[in-house]
């Protein structure tokens, strides 16, 4: 799994490729945590590039998510393709976390 | 020869998942599984294998994992999964409820409800000091 970091119009982005397994799910909640340590209240999570998620994956998404809305944040997802889109539907977490076609629709959120 | 059983065994944590992965890659590409299946069995054993290190053997012990696969005919695959710690049937595992918002989501839980989405005709029994946990992946669900 790769995790490269921009800022789009002032938001983080943190686009995340490949897969996010039982061994690679920490290295993502540690780059979101390191955001967070910033003052970073919302991520926009790009996910048009990850192959492959699974619940240990999701575990982090659920934490991170819980701690920017307890900044008053929130984490914002984009771009779910393929096995990861079926994956987020079947747990419904789709409809727990605002999800946007774009990068540039997550950031401006709404 | 078609259908022969394939077994790898390895002890049970988190390195396992890599060699399983490729082992199990090897036996969809001979059934032919398109990717999407793939992704699917690999998803059903990584949750498998997670409920192993954390839950069959206790802390500190080491114990092992046994991954079976057979491919009766093309687009499908058989599978088992397989430890010796405590034992333990995950299928009876309570369902998350899915209808919860973030603040009230528990963290984990959603790893049965993914494997029960995926794989069919999942069987659990408990033989001479053994969890074994058989499934199917097919082309066509």
């Amino acid at each position: 799994m790769t995790i490269d970091r921009s800022e789009v119009e002032g938001k983080l982005v943190l686009h995340v490729a490949g897969r996010m397994d039982a061994e690679s799910a920490a290295q993502f909640e540690a780059q979101c945590d390191a955001c967070i340590a910033e003052g970073t209240a919302s991520l926009v999570i790009d996910l048009g590039d990850l192959s492959y998620v699974s619940s240990m994956g999701l575990r982090s998404f659920v934490a991170v998510g819980q701690r920017l809305k307890g900044k008053g944040g929130e984490l914002r997802i984009c771009r779910l393709t393929g096995f990861t889109r079926q994956i987020f539907e079947i747990t419904r977490l789709n409809q727990v976390f605002p999800i946007y076609d774009s990068v540039e629709s997550a950031v401006l959120g709404g | 020869m078609p259908g022969t059983p394939q077994s790898l065994t390895l002890t049970a944590d988190p390195a396992s998942l890599g060699p399983v992965t490729a082992f199990l890659r090897k036996g969809a590409g001979e059934a032919h599984l398109p990717e999407l299946q793939i992704r699917q069995l690999e998803l059903v054993v990584e949750e498998l294998l997670a409920n192993i290190w954390r839950y069959a053997y206790p802390e500190g012990a080491s114990g092992t994992v046994m991954v079976t696969y057979s491919v009766p005919r093309p687009g499908e695959m058989d599978l088992e999964v397989g430890d010796e710690g405590v034992e333990f049937d995950p299928l009876t595992a309570a369902p998350p409820d899915l209808t919860l918002d973030l603040s009230r989501r528990p963290v984990g839980g959603l790893g049965i409800h993914l494997l029960k989405s995926f794989a069919r005709s999942l069987q659990y029994r408990r033989q001479q000091g053994w969890n074994r946990l058989s499934f199917g992946i097919s082309a066509n669900p």
